[in-house]
């Protein structure tokens, strides 16, 4: 009760906080079954954002199930009590809307841009298929095999597709990012209709739910609305299990080698670090665009310009709900062998352990900080995402004003700390990716 | 429990003030908002740089975006050289190295690309003016180093070869190919070797040519207002000297009369990568292109379309399937595409064919064509979101030389767009009969299913590269390479013994070109002297070399033949070169084996020194040498040479061919074989030249 109170009191007045960018205004609420609800105006162009995120990812699934947050995704485009089978596209786009939905690790979002005439529509699509989704035997057995063919465009059929799996299943051994969202066809096989509809009773909930709306709205008046159209959906009964297994800490460095269908062979080094919001892990970020921010960076200068060892050398802060990964990648240049670009991958690193960095890289890496972060809220459909983000992960909308302070209280020293904190060799999985030719089956061949 | 309370009154509020929500009825829409289009200031510098200034405050950043206007460029032999540019540009200027142009860049927490088109830089508004200053000076000042180059033409070549397992760049390659021709501005392939054949030289051309301000456009957006704009511009730009920029023309590519079927083999595919593609007429701005819009929204523009809703939604064969056109100044491109599994590739065909001739023959609901229609009125506004659009339609309306309310009337006009339209312009562009089907998958799987495409029954293979290449070539036998096939002819002819047993050979070979004898006597002699007179009666012409020099009479007139010519004379001239090509620093390659006169043959690459290569074939079977391919360089360009040799007969124990079929061009000439003298001690004198 006294949660709900703050909350309340929350929208009565927005906090102005300050930053170089204009702040970005919005009023945010929970309904009384739960469904917390953030609303943003910005009348610059005649359009809106509806957009609900359900905390819900593949970490929530089976692990004889992965794959089922995602294929789940999928049923939610099927139809609802009032809305026939293969109509909701239709409806969105006959409107003048685009929509779409993706799948991560640790939540499931739903958007929907229209014009601004058709909010009620988009609450109206939103609130159906939270109320009353309908799928059928039909409608799983097509989008079954629609995932597959997803997962073959995006995974079986692309070089390095299978990158971030072939990484994570090494990654973990206990915490269900063991397995990422695209999930194994096996499993995607054997889900079925019974299994969808109890996922649904108890992850496709209000209370598990944001409804983020941003564009060119009247406040009140869509308070109404989404009152009218999502008061009357029940609090979900089941309990909402989140993973609450902890990873051990890892003890040696994995190393490992992959072969695929590729031609230049690629490095992945991959350092386990905390969650995100903490803060090391804004520390961690400045980390990765002191190494791979722009074509002066370290990794890109001395791997792909000055030594010429890699094609894209990149540093990518992986940051997720529970431990993510800190993935460097290097795509090796024709005829350099990837331990040499391993070897230049470490040097940089082993840099960044033992120097401080210089006041004016310092200052470099804060102005490219501040630049991405003014320039990140550009679109209606962009702040409505955001705002869901930051509520769910940190439970504090208002970062979205706020969080460059979190990075500009980083110290030069933080970043040394993080840099020898996380990126030892016992914390990190390396992977090889080979060409198939260079397998040792074939080799004796 | 105060908190609730209010919440309860709250809900009880809304509800008298709407009655309770009817769920089954979808919700009416509002009256439909304005959309408000705004005309960007513009101005032109007096050396011709035309400058559009959008401003937008909405957050604190700018993006400035220089485009060069110019026709497409045929590359040819150094395909690849005009984007190595572009990307040269950012690598170094009069005064800064390129870690000092990224360090610049970085350090204002900017953005700075270059391509051969231009150049595009944004920032925050606080940074503007230094980021200008850095664009301005790669723009203008650019200093192009071969370091720089070789670094670009290393990465270049890695990301081709990285490419060459990546279904979709592939496709795309392919695709560019077949619709528009390799030797087309659009569809020339970037390779390992015309990267490598790039220079310094030919990129600072490219520069110094293209780069004028008559030629370019330059976009401001964002939070700056015109009078600022035009005091940064004029400061920068002023003195960057205009020139006349060169044009081109190309011909058009025409589609195909019938389908023709394309693969490309991919054995590790476990999808197959679809294309119908053709080249379409049809340039920006043209009254077809709003309805064609609309035409192609209905057909595969986006999720409802018809394509995306049988192979997606009903057939489940996809992830998703779309099509598009491209309007072009000089070639427009109609692509239908899609990845599915192998055992539906060709299922997938027959429906795109289908979905397209449904539209042709007009079987359009009216609700497709509504949907259709409020979904393009619903991206144009929801494009206005970005400030960027309405300079991008200032641009188009001044390059492609619009209507001034092209883009005001666009909402008018496409509401206007009727179904008898739509089904017009749906005849004039949709080909299904008329179209390359193009697949990128396992042959093995997919290929016999794809004949039906085809009115021949044939299908075409493709190389990556988009080059045709026979599938059924004969695969050369292990254990045979180019020592052995020479060995085998060695022996054919009469053994290693015999043939070095032979000091001298002369031959007299008779034939007849248009009506008129001609004899030709060849005469050589060990290690490599030769002696050859063609007489054509009113014509003749000898050619000597002497083991040193090389001439050629015609008519009494003598020409001393120097350079490759010589070069090559002396190798044509050495008897029994093939028993060690090495030694004349021949590089010998067997390629493969090929059809020659419906016999199997080796086929043999000969490098020579001079870069030259001679083809040789030789007879699966029997390892006689049946064809000689060379090319000939003439005043009046070069020719293709090809001799083919048969009718072997016994001479004093070694085996010759008697008869020889030359085809020069479209000539071809028979000469058979009268006479051979073999070791009748010709004299040096012969070989002199007098």
């Amino acid at each position: 009760m006294k949660k709900k109170l703050i909350i309340f009191l929350l929208m009565m007045f927005t906090l102005i906080l300050y930053s170089d960018s204009k702040n970005i205004e919005f009023i945010e609420y929970d309904l009384d079954n739960g469904l917390h609800v953030i609303l943003h105006q910005d009348k610059t162009t005649p359009i809106v954002a509806v957009s609900i995120m359900y905390h819900v990812g593949s970490k929530n699934e089976d692990p004889e199930r992965t794959g089922f947050a995602h294929f789940f995704e999928h049923l939610m485009f099927e139809g609802s009590e009032h809305i026939p089978r293969g109509e909701y596209f239709n409806i969105v786009q006959g409107n003048g809307g685009t929509l779409n939905a993706n799948t991560s690790f640790d939540r499931t979002f739903y958007y929907q841009i229209l014009p601004s005439n058709q909010l009620k529509l988009g609450l109206w699509l939103e609130s159906e298929r939270l109320l009353h989704l309908k799928i059928d035997s039909i409608g799983v057995e097509t989008q079954r095999n629609v995932v597959k063919e997803e997962r073959k465009q995006r995974i079986d059929n692309q070089p390095y597709g299978s990158l971030l799996e072939e990484l994570f299943s090494r990654a973990y051994t206990t915490y269900p990012y063991r397995w990422t969202p695209i999930g194994s066809n096996q499993y995607i096989d054997l889900a079925t209709l019974d299994e969808f509809i109890e996922f649904y009773k108890t992850y496709y909930v209000p209370q598990n739910a944001t409804l983020s709306i941003a564009g060119d709205i009247d406040i009140e008046e869509t308070k109404e609305l989404v009152d009218l159209y999502f008061g009357d959906i029940p609090r979900g009964t089941n309990e909402i299990t989140r993973p609450t297994v902890k990873e051990p800490p890892m003890t040696e460095e994995i190393r490992d080698t992959v072969y695929d269908n590729i031609q230049l062979p690629a490095v992945i080094q991959s350092y386990r670090i905390p969650e995100q919001g903490t803060d090391d892990y804004y520390a961690i970020n400045m980390l990765t665009t002191l190494l791979s921010g722009g074509q002066s960076s370290r990794m890109y200068k001395a791997l792909v310009d000055e030594k010429q060892l890699a094609l894209q050398a990149a540093s990518i802060p992986l940051s997720l709900e529970y431990k993510g990964q800190f993935i460097n990648f290097g795509l090796s240049n024709a005829g350099v062998e990837p331990m040499e670009v391993e070897e230049a991958m470490d040097i940089e690193i082993g840099k960044v352990q033992n120097e401080l960095i210089s006041d004016r890289e310092f200052e470099k890496l804060q102005n490219q900080i501040e630049s991405n972060f003014v320039q990140s809220n550009s679109t209606v459909a962009g702040i409505s995402e955001s705002l869901a983000n930051y509520h769910v992960y940190f439970g504090d909308a208002n970062l979205i004003n706020t969080e460059l302070q979190k990075y500009m209280d980083v110290t030069k020293e933080d970043i040394k700390r993080v840099a020898n904190e996380y990126l030892r060799k016992e914390n990190r999985v390396v992977l090889y990716y080979l060409p198939k030719s260079q397998a040792p089956e074939e080799k004796e061949n | 429990m105060k908190n609730k309370f209010l919440v309860i009154i709250a809900l009880v509020f809304t509800a008298s003030f709407y009655a309770q929500v009817d769920r089954s009825k979808m919700p009416e829409p509002e009256p439909a908002p304005e959309i408000q289009l705004s005309d960007p200031d513009s101005f032109t510098l007096d050396n011709g740089l035309k400058v559009f200034v959008v401003t937008n405050n909405k957050l604190p950043r700018i993006s400035y975006s220089l485009v060069i206007d110019r026709d497409p460029i045929l590359e040819g032999e150094n395909a690849g050289y005009v984007s190595l540019t572009g990307q040269l540009l950012r690598t170094g200027t009069k005064t800064k190295t390129k870690a000092e142009i990224d360090e610049a860049v970085d350090f204002i927490g900017a953005s700075l690309n270059a391509s051969a088109t231009g150049l595009f830089a944004s920032s925050l508004k606080k940074h503007n003016e230094e980021l200008l200053d850095i664009m301005a000076d790669v723009l203008l000042n650019a200093e192009f180093k071969q370091e720089e180059l070789d670094k670009l033409k290393k990465r270049t070549i890695s990301g081709i070869k990285a490419q060459k397992d990546d279904p979709n760049a592939i496709a795309g390659n392919v695709r560019n190919a077949l619709v528009y021709g390799l030797d087309h501005p659009y569809g020339e392939q970037v390779t390992e070797e015309t990267v490598e054949s790039v220079t310094l030289d030919i990129c600072k051309d490219y520069y110094e040519t293209y780069f004028s301000p008559s030629a370019a456009y330059f976009a401001i957006v964002g939070d700056i207002g015109i009078d600022e704009a035009r005091e940064l511009i004029e400061n920068y730009f002023r003195d960057w000297q205009a020139k006349e920029i060169p044009t081109d023309e190309y011909k058009k590519p025409n589609r195909p009369l019938v389908n023709k079927v394309a693969l490309v083999d991919r054995p590790q595919s476990v999808q197959s990568v679809i294309y119908l593609s053709y080249p379409i007429d049809l340039e920006v701005g043209d009254e077809d292109v709003i309805k064609l819009s609309v035409a192609n929204t209905i057909l595969g523009g986006y999720f409802s379309s018809k394509l995306n809703m049988n192979l997606r939604e009903d057939k489940a064969y996809t992830y998703g399937a779309r099509s598009r056109y491209d309007t072009d100044e000089l070639v427009g491109r109609f692509d239908a595409t899609t990845q599915v599994r192998n055992e539906v590739t060709d299922s997938t065909i027959t429906e795109i064919i289908a979905e397209m001739k449904n539209m042709t023959k007009g079987e359009i609901t009216d609700e497709e064509l509504e949907t259709a229609k409020n979904y393009l009125i619903g991206s144009f506004s929801m494009s206005l979101e970005s400030p960027a659009t309405i300079a991008r339609f200032a641009l188009n309306i001044e390059r492609y030389d619009l209507d001034k309310n092209y883009y005001r009337n666009y909402l008018k006009n496409l509401n206007a767009v009727t179904r008898e339209e739509v089904i017009a312009v749906s005849k004039k562009y949709f080909k299904p009969d008329e179209t390359y089907i193009l697949a990128v998958g396992k042959a093995e799987e997919i290929a016999d299913d794809l004949k039906k495409f085809s009115l021949s029954g044939k299908i075409n293979y493709y190389d990556i590269y988009g080059k045709e290449y026979d599938p059924d070539a004969k695969k050369v036998p292990d254990g045979v390479t180019v020592e052995t096939i020479i060995d085998k002819y060695i022996e054919a002819q009469g053994g290693r013994e015999k043939l070095e047993s032979i000091n001298d050979v002369q031959t007299v070979m008779k034939g007849n070109i248009q009506g008129t004898d001609i004899t030709l006597t060849l005469s050589r002699k060990s290690p490599d002297l030769l002696h050859q007179v063609l007489d054509a009666v009113v014509f003749k012409q000898t050619t000597i070399f002497d083991g040193d020099s090389g001439a050629q009479v015609a008519n009494n007139q003598k020409t001393m033949l120097e350079g490759e010519r010589l070069e090559e004379l002396k190798i044509q001239a050495t008897m029994n070169l093939y028993f060690d090509y090495d030694k004349h620093g021949i590089d010998a390659v067997l390629k493969g084996i090929k059809e020659i006169n419906g016999k199997d043959a080796y086929e043999i690459e000969l490098t020579l020194p001079t870069g030259k290569k001679w083809y040789h074939y030789y007879d699966t079977e029997t390892g006689f040498k049946i064809r000689e391919v060379s090319t000939m360089d003439t005043p009046q360009g070069s020719f293709t040479q090809t001799v083919d040799m048969g009718d072997y007969k016994e001479i004093d124990g070694v085996f010759y061919p008697h008869k020889l079929t030359q085809q020069i061009g479209p000539q071809s000439i028979e000469l058979e074989v009268t006479q051979i003298k073999v070791n009748q001690e010709l004299s040096d004198s012969l070989f002199k030249i007098n």
